[in-house]
């Protein structure tokens, strides 16, 4: 299998090597669940299995079980792009709080990754946010750098803050204190459909090694086949949408400040740098030079990605395992010929790490989400039920509920949840799922800066689509770009 | 309040008679008082929040910072819009937008209730089928119109490609050039209906004697439409252009849901940036500058609007 010859490559490479640094030196006062030092595919797989846990018994020592309360509590739900067997998860996660904490009357409210940062500052500015909240990575520096969440570590729901991520850990902390608890982290993986590669000349085998291979084989894909090779998106930033392109700009050695080095300080701004610019030419190259891309890239996300991958009209993508089980849904759905078209696409789907740049260097992005405690001013009624609110926190990131609620799609926050029986049970029925956590180790967490979701938006769709739409040219673009975020980072500007 | 109907024609108000008008206010102060409930609400829900706009307008909301701890900045706001390029665009953008889409819905209305006016055998069913695509949910027209689109997945563009029209999907809401009129074909087909039954309740009101009369002198077709229904339509068509106008200015899901102002701000309009410079981007004080600026042309347009409903009104009266 192409996955575990990959996975042996998992601990060569500067940036895992920076990775493992930076995960020791955070873990001096208590050593953490897992070995980060031994992280690979089979280490996964041995300490998988090894521990059991009592997720009632741990939550009951935070808030006792029959405390009686009122919570409310939004979080980034599931959307289009995701598989059912997640929604099951949630859907299962609610009713065990519920019959576990029988007298905390919970209001939850799921919304959509690309609603969610709107809806809560809204809320925000009338007072009236939930008491709780689960966001997206990014989203948490900003509320805390603004003065609305509460000071949460692990510790406070009976965890430690070595049973997290460290690079997690680092997106939930400003200036010094920490805001949050990681529920999840992940990084994404390289996709591609064999059967397309063998008809377009390619080794089936064998992924692009390289972002500039990305650009070759898109371009023979395209002139062979006349289908889309590269799922290029660009539309505004739809979460998901940055994350493709960013591990394309580290990897040509560009960033939007240091971020991809060893010790960040975000000090200047590299989205002007010609390393920047060349991935940016990568993408330019794609959409307009070789019309390798789907025509609709600029109005895309990965969900668009996902049913043109399945009908067999486009060869590579980035995604998470969780595709493979996304498109076995969407199997389900398709009738007559379409099906045998489906199931083919499904017996050729491959899983790779993704792309180096020229360099060598590999990097992608290490999402997840977090989970805070608002202060009481700022909630409905002015007041917040924090025991109920740690009871759900501590069931969310249990080794046994971030496990479960990230099954296919990521991995659990709580790195304990390796260890459970579940996860064996996850790494035998999830293809693929060891691409992706090979990839955990280059995972590069964006800068946890309250300016960070308005960055976003500069690099997609700002910066992509001023090049791709030939607004501006390459370098225009990634000049305006770099302008853009020096000006945001000095407070000036539109 | 103080302007009166009877008092429309007066060339200017005397010092006596505004202190008539305040005595005519004292005597009436019982008439006052029944209002004074809907006066307060108005305050609260109209009054308070354009006040707060026009002072968050003078303010910076830095994104590290809670919108109560805004830095003034006096008019800085207000510089920076009129000098940014955006800004510059995303005007021609909504004045392309809002001229194309009413003056093309008004032209569409107009034949259709034109044609409606006749009798004919299916006029109910073929009048209830274009009154469809306004009374379908924006939302809902939005999203089956982008799919319509869609350049990977869209209808338009697998047909034209089956039948060898084209080799490749065309793109309609991807490109800088196409996007803006690939959404006012969306708006005009959501709005002309309205235009149509505005001007079909305005066609009602063309005496049809006046018309056989024309037909007896020997008019033609086109001379009985320009010198006699159309100046009886003169008054709805102002009523309906002014509301399609405004209703176009102030439009929001089409462009926001079909393409987010983009690519490329290709298809931000004032409502979409203002939306997006707000919730998207924080910019709460450039939001509230861009709102102020809108509202001071939307006033301009409402003073035409009342002018027009006004100077109806007086002829209806006089008539």
């Amino acid at each position: 299998m192409t996955s575990l010859k990959l996975g042996a490559a998992v601990l060569r490479g500067a940036v895992a090597s920076a990775f493992l640094a930076s995960a020791m030196s955070t873990s001096a006062l208590a050593a953490p669940p897992v070995d980060l030092s031994k992280w690979s595919p089979d280490y996964v797989k041995s300490i998988a299995g090894t521990k059991d846990f009592d997720t009632a018994a741990d939550c009951a020592k935070v808030t006792p079980l029959d405390y009686k309360g009122h919570l409310t509590f939004w979080y980034q739900g599931v959307f289009e792009g995701d598989p059912d067997v997640l929604r099951q998860y949630y859907k299962e996660f609610f009713e065990t709080f519920r019959k576990t904490y029988p007298n905390i009357d919970l209001e939850e409210q799921g919304i959509t990754y690309n609603d969610l940062l709107d809806k809560f500052r809204t809320a925000l500015l009338g007072n009236a946010a939930p008491m709780a909240i689960r966001l997206q990575i990014l989203g948490g520096t900003e509320f805390a750098a603004k003065g609305y969440l509460q000071p949460l570590k692990p510790e406070d729901v009976g965890y430690s803050t070595e049973d997290f991520w460290p690079g997690a850990m680092k997106a939930v902390t400003w200036q010094g204190v920490s805001y949050g608890i990681p529920t999840n982290n992940e990084t994404m993986a390289f996709i591609w459909n064999a059967d397309i590669f063998k008809r377009a000349g390619l080794d089936p085998d064998k992924p692009p090694a390289t972002w500039d291979d990305v650009v070759k084989y898109s371009k023979q894909i395209h002139d062979k086949l006349g289908i889309a090779g590269y799922g290029l998106v660009a539309r505004k930033n739809a979460g998901n949408t940055p994350y493709r392109f960013m591990p394309q700009l580290w990897a040509y050695g560009g960033g939007v400040f240091d971020e991809a080095s060893a010790n960040p300080t975000y000090q200047n701004v590299e989205l002007d740098s010609p390393q920047s610019k060349q991935a940016l030419q990568a993408s330019y190259d794609m959409y307009v030079r070789d019309k390798s891309v789907p025509v609709s890239a600029l109005t895309n996300q990965q969900a668009d990605n996902q049913p043109l991958f399945l009908a067999g009209q486009l060869g590579m993508m980035i995604s998470h395992p969780s595709d493979y089980n996304v498109m076995q849904d969407l199997l389900k759905k398709t009738t007559g010929t379409d099906t045998a078209k489906a199931q083919t696409v499904i017996d050729n789907m491959r899983y790779g790490l993704i792309p180096t740049g020229p360099d060598g260097k590999r990097a992608v992005v290490f999402g997840g989400s977090n989970i805070h405690i608002l202060k009481p001013e700022y909630v409905e009624g002015g007041k917040v039920d924090e025991p109920a609110a740690k009871a759900l926190i501590c069931m969310w990131t249990s080794p046994e509920w971030s496990l479960k609620m990230a099954y296919v799609g990521s991995n659990p926050g709580n790195l304990n949840g390796f260890l459970t029986t579940l996860m064996k049970e996850r790494l035998e029925k999830t293809k693929f799922l060891d691409v992706t956590t090979s990839m955990l180790p280059y995972g590069i967490p964006f800068p946890a800066l309250p300016q960070s979701p308005e960055i976003m938006n500069i690099i997609v769709p700002d910066m992509l689509q001023n090049a791709l739409t030939g607004a501006m040219t390459v370098d225009q673009a990634a000049d305006d770009a770099a302008k853009k975020v020096k000006d945001l980072m000095s407070g000036g500007g539109l | 309040m103080t302007t009166v109907t009877g008092e429309a024609g007066a060339p200017r108000r005397t010092p006596a008679a505004r202190s008539g008008v305040l005595r005519q206010a004292w005597i009436n102060r019982t008439d006052y008082l029944y209002v004074l409930p809907a006066l307060v609400v108005m305050l609260i829900v109209i009054a308070y929040p354009i006040y707060y706009t026009i002072d968050l307008s003078f303010f910076k909301t830095p994104p590290g910072l809670q919108l109560k701890d805004k830095v003034f900045i006096g008019l800085e706001n207000y510089t920076a819009i009129l000098t940014s390029e955006v800004f510059w665009r995303v005007t021609l953008n909504t004045i392309i937008w809002t001229l194309a889409s009413t003056v093309v819905s008004f032209v569409f209305g107009l034949g259709s209730a034109l044609a409606l006016h006749r009798d004919f055998i299916g006029r109910g069913v073929l009048r209830a089928i274009l009154i469809i695509p306004w009374v379908i949910s924006a939302v809902a027209a939005s999203y089956i119109w982008k799919w319509i689109y869609h350049s990977d997945f869209g209808v338009i563009g697998a047909v034209l490609v089956e039948l060898g029209l084209l080799s490749r999907p065309p793109n309609f809401i991807d490109s800088v050039n196409t996007v803006l009129p690939s959404l006012i074909v969306v708006n005009v087909w959501r709005e002309f209906p309205f235009a149509m039954i505005m001007l079909m309740a305005g066609l009602q009101t063309v005496p049809d004697q006046l018309l056989r009369a024309a037909q007896v002198d020997g008019a033609s077709a086109w001379q009985r439409f320009w010198h006699v229904t159309f100046p009886h339509l003169r008054s709805v068509s102002t009523v309906t252009v002014l509301l399609l106008a405004v209703a176009n200015f102030n439009s929001f899901i089409i462009p926001w849901i079909m393409t987010g102002g983009g690519p490329s701000n290709a298809s931000h309009i004032w409502i979409t940036h203002i939306y997006e410079l707000a919730f998207g981007r924080q910019r709460w004080g450039v939001a509230a500058a861009y709102s102020v600026l809108l509202f001071i042309i939307l006033m301009t347009l409402g003073y035409f609007y009342v002018r027009a409903l006004s100077r109806g009104e007086r002829k209806e009266a006089e008539g």
